[in-house]
This record gives C-alpha cells, structure tokens and sequence, in this order.
C-alpha cells in the first residue's frame, strides 16, 4: 500500500502515526492485503452475503422506560468533567 | 454426569485452606503470569453460598465485566479502568455460586495468538516458560492448566480460546454464536465471538456452559437454544489433512486421535472443506472491519486514557489513540478502515461474507452426513515468545482451522489429544449449531482414555 493511502486511511481511524511507524505498519499492511487478496479466486458465484448465522431475523423487546442507575459510576469515570459535564478541548 | 463440587465447597469458609490456596497460586504466578489481578477477596460477596458451582474459585479474561475489579482487555487505553458493571455471564455463574478471582491476561482486545500482544503483562506456558500460552484467551488456559482456578473465562473470536487450550492442556468451548450472552463482553468483532471456557474438566465445562447459556435482553443476538435432541454420535466426520499441514507432532496427534476415536466404536468418515483455504482472508477482513467500528469507542472523551495538550477535540482521540493502542491493534484498525472505505467494499468485506456462505455450505454438506466433525486446532504446538517459530502472519495464517467455527456461527470443542515432546497437543470437534451436548459426549469418552495431563508444578495438596 502507497504511504500516502495509509495515512488516509489512518486520519479516518483518528490515528497519528509517526513517520517510523508508518512505515513499518505500511509492510504489515501490504502483506495482510495480499493475503486478502487469496479470496479473488473464490467461486462466489450466486452465494448470498451472510451476517449472522442463525438469527432470522432481528429481535427488539418492548419500548418501555427503564433505569440503569450506571450514570453516575460513568460519569466518574470521565477523563475531565465540570459538575454533569464531559470537558473537551475547544471545538473552535 | 456433573460436577463434583464438594471438593471446593470449603474453600471459602476454610481460612487455612483459603490462605494454603492463595498462597498455591501466588507460587505459579511468579513463573507463569497468568493472571492481570489476583484478589480472592474482592467479589467473593456478590456469589451465592449455594448452587451448582458452590465455592468454585474462576478466573475471568480481562476484556469480560466483573464490578469491583478493573478490565483492561490487556490494552494501555483502559489501564486502571475500575469496571461499573458485571456481565450477565459472570452473574449468572456467580449465582451458582463460582467466586471471580481475578482477571485474566489477554492479547490486547483480543487480538493475537500467544497473548504476547498484551500491553501489560507477560505470559508464560505452564508446560514450558520459554513458550507463549497461546491466545488470545492466554491467561485463562494457562490458570487452568496450572490449576490455579478449575476453569476460566475466555473469550473466542477466531479460535481464541480452543488455541490457548490445546497450547496448554486444557478443555476450550467456544459455544453456539448467540448462547450465551456478550453483554460485559468488550466488543471486537461482534457478529464472529463467544464468550467461552477453559476448564480442567468435560464435566466442568459442560456444567458452566450450562448455567450461563440463554437468552438475555441486554444482547439481543442471544437466541432460543433448541438442540436437536440427538446427542450421542455414531459417524464423526475426519477433516482430511495433509504431510505438510501440520507440525509432525500435531499430525502424530491427530492420527491418535482418530485411532481412538475408532477403538471407541464411532465410524469415520474422511472428508474435505473446499472452502478453508479461503477462510482466514474472509475472517480477517470481517474481524478487522468490525473491529475497526467497534473500536471508534475508545477516544479520550468518556473513559479510559486521555492524552494531555490536546489542543482540539480531534486531537484529542489522535493522540490517546496512537499511545494507547498497540501496534497489532492499529494495524487491524487500518486493514479494517480500509477494507470499508468507498470503492473497496466489493472487493473486500462483501467477498468475504459471500465465502462465510461458503464454509457454512461447506459444514452443512458434511452434518447431511456425520454427526460432528474432527479437525485439528492449530497445525503446530506451543510456540516460543517471539516470532522465531512463527512470524505474526504465519500465526495469523494458522487460524484457518479455528475461525471457520466462528465464521459458520457453530460450537466447537478443543479435547486435550496427547503429549508431545513434553508440549499437550489437543484435536478440535464441531457440530451442528446447539448440538453441545454431542460435543461433550464425544469428549468424555476420550477423557476417560486420555483425561488433561498436568504440568510439572501442578498440586492439589492445598485442598487436603
């Protein structure tokens, strides 16, 4: 893969990658696609794509109101915080 | 058959026996490291003081919930990340009475096959330290084999926890896709893993099979279970294997195995999987793409790490992402960006969902036919730290024979098969969806002629 596709691909996975590592990771992934690259000569002819297994179809349960009570063990969890609110660098 | 559980039933109550146990598995961990946290205490409130796994000690990989001990799923992202809640698998073992221990180690989110991957801790096979205990579920197999715990959570996405056991010695279940439920499970690659089992025992695992197995409405990928009702076997199907496939002293193992299987009186059948050559790049592309979303998650806002000087928001995730991911974690993120990026989605993802019809037409062909199937687990035993025996493209590429299971949604079974230049060697089963049950039958009958061996280190006398 072309260095300069890898680091496309990296700024739309919010990954920065140094120059070094981006090098290496560009043989890794190069190797991985040619190892895709084996499924070309797969007869697929007329096969459907499968998602999942056994589950006909998608199963939703009831929309009634319900309570975690997991809000506040989150919230203590947040990097950076001010009352309710999750701190971010400025968006501006 | 189940479980004779009296034999830990005092453990807890017993302060000389409780403190002899402690003491058995801080000697172990010294030389294997199997274990992230150790802390015998912390949960034992939250399990019943009756049930079927009365008094059981377990151990939990580190990317499974467990309230009041922190889950890191081996990653730097979520270093001393205290967990809020508890999965419903390790509830419902706590309500028959199993006590968490501890916290497993585990290849970064799961992602490797020698838990060499983890961000945080190193380690060893029980059977021979210089050696990984395979993975990604490494932790959980070698506890087992070294008897620390009786059995341990992993969890299976590409063969995950039946590696790791045969590596070690050990029993490993990789239930039904959807029979037990994933809520608490960090997600990976959500439509291939299971959570699954390592234990020392077929009667073990059976038994903690079924007590978290059903339908849960925090995932609703769980499914009605409805097993056939044919349990026994008469015709096991013997997935045909050439010189070159797999280690010598793999092949040797699998021949006993199929000798054994004869000697038991089950008729064999040698058949072919035309579509296993095109399994590992179809199981990657998928695992990679899902992973890939599944990890957007984790960007320094909500939890976990957070990189200092950031100075947008956008930053902000760059930067805790690139220090805290690993190499093998960034690397299936780009595969699995790249795969779902506009223009290669033909190519990649949607062929590789066409051949998991494939191999699912492939294993519903042979069960028109046989009862289960024999395969092997993984084509050489336990390998050395490093990539001298094997490069992580090999490793990956030895996934062939684990990740069909995952790919076709089917239960699968690793069976301890022989010992091998001092290395355990185990031989895999897989069935019909739900068809479990076959599998342990199968499996208890080559126990009662080969049960697990232990590893030199192993004692029971704590429990005297």
């Amino acid at each position: 893969m072309e260095k300069s596709e890898l680091l496309k691909t990296a700024a739309l996975a919010k990954l920065k990658l140094d120059e070094q590592e981006a090098d290496k990771l560009a043989v890794e992934v190069t190797a991985m696609l040619e190892n895709f690259s084996l499924m070309m000569e797969a007869d697929v002819e007329g096969l459907e794509p499968t998602t999942q297994t056994l589950q006909q179809e998608n199963r939703t349960r009831s929309d009634s109101p319900g309570s975690s009570n997991l809000s506040n063990d989150l919230l203590d969890r947040v990097p950076e915080r001010e009352d309710r609110f999750i701190v971010i660098p400025n968006v501006i | 058959m189940s479980i004779k559980s009296d034999r830990w039933q005092n453990l807890l109550s017993d302060d000389s026996l409780w403190k002899s146990y402690n003491e058995y598995v801080n000697k172990w961990e010294k030389s294997i490291g199997s274990f992230l946290q150790f802390d015998a205490d912390k949960t034992k409130g939250d399990s019943s003081s009756d049930g079927l796994l009365k008094g059981m000690p377990f151990g939990v990989k580190d990317n499974i919930a467990v309230k009041g001990f922190d889950m890191t799923c081996g990653s730097k992202i979520l270093e001393n990340f205290n967990c809020p809640y508890t999965s419903t698998a390790v509830q419902k073992l706590q309500g028959a009475g199993a006590v968490v221990v501890g916290k497993m180690n585990m290849d970064e989110f799961g992602m490797g096959s020698s838990t060499d991957n983890s961000a945080l801790g190193e380690t060893n096979n029980p059977w021979d330290k210089s050696r990984v205990a395979g993975g990604s579920s490494g932790g959980s197999a070698a506890s087992v084999a070294a008897g620390q715990v009786p059995f341990a959570l992993g969890s299976d996405t590409g063969g995950s926890v039946r590696q790791p056991a045969s590596f070690c010695g050990v029993y490993g279940l990789k239930p039904t896709y959807g029979t037990v439920s994933r809520y608490g499970l960090t997600a990976y690659a959500s439509s291939l893993e299971t959570i699954g089992i390592c234990a020392e025992s077929t009667a073990i695992t059976r038994d903690v099979f079924n007590t978290m197995k059903g339908i849960d409405n925090m995932d609703n990928t769980t499914v009605d279970y409805k097993p056939s009702g044919k349990d026994d076997t008469e015709i096991i199907a013997v997935l045909k294997v050439g010189e070159n496939d797999l280690s010598e002293d793999v092949l040797n193992s699998y021949r006993v195995s199929q000798q054994r299987l004869k000697d038991l009186g089950y008729k064999l059948i040698e058949v072919e999987l035309p579509t296993l050559k095109y399994v590992v790049p179809a199981y990657y592309v998928i695992a990679t793409a899902e992973a890939s979303a599944n990890l957007a998650r984790f960007n320094g806002i909500r939890y976990g790490l957070a990189q200092k000087g950031a100075e947008t928001p956008s930053d902000l995730m760059q930067m805790s992402r690139n220090s805290g991911f690993g190499d093998e974690v960034k690397l299936r993120i780009l595969l699995g960006t790249y795969v779902l990026r506009s223009g290669f989605q033909d190519q990649y993802y949607h062929r590789a969902q066409k051949i998991r019809t494939a191999i699912l037409n492939d294993f519903n062909r042979i069960f028109e036919e046989a009862d289960a199937l024999m395969l092997p687990v993984f084509p050489t035993a336990a390998f050395r730290h490093g990539s001298s025996d094997l490069t992580q493209l090999q490793q990956k590429a030895a996934d062939l024979y684990t990740c069909s299971a995952n790919l076709a949604g089917l239960p699968a079974l690793a069976v301890p098969s022989t010992i091998e230049k001092g290395l355990p060697v185990g031989v895999q089963f897989t069935a019909p969806a739900f068809e479990e049950e076959r599998l342990f039958r199968i499996s208890e009958k080559l126990e009662e002629i080969f049960p697990a061996q232990k590893p030199e280190g192993f004692s029971e006398e704590w429990k005297i």
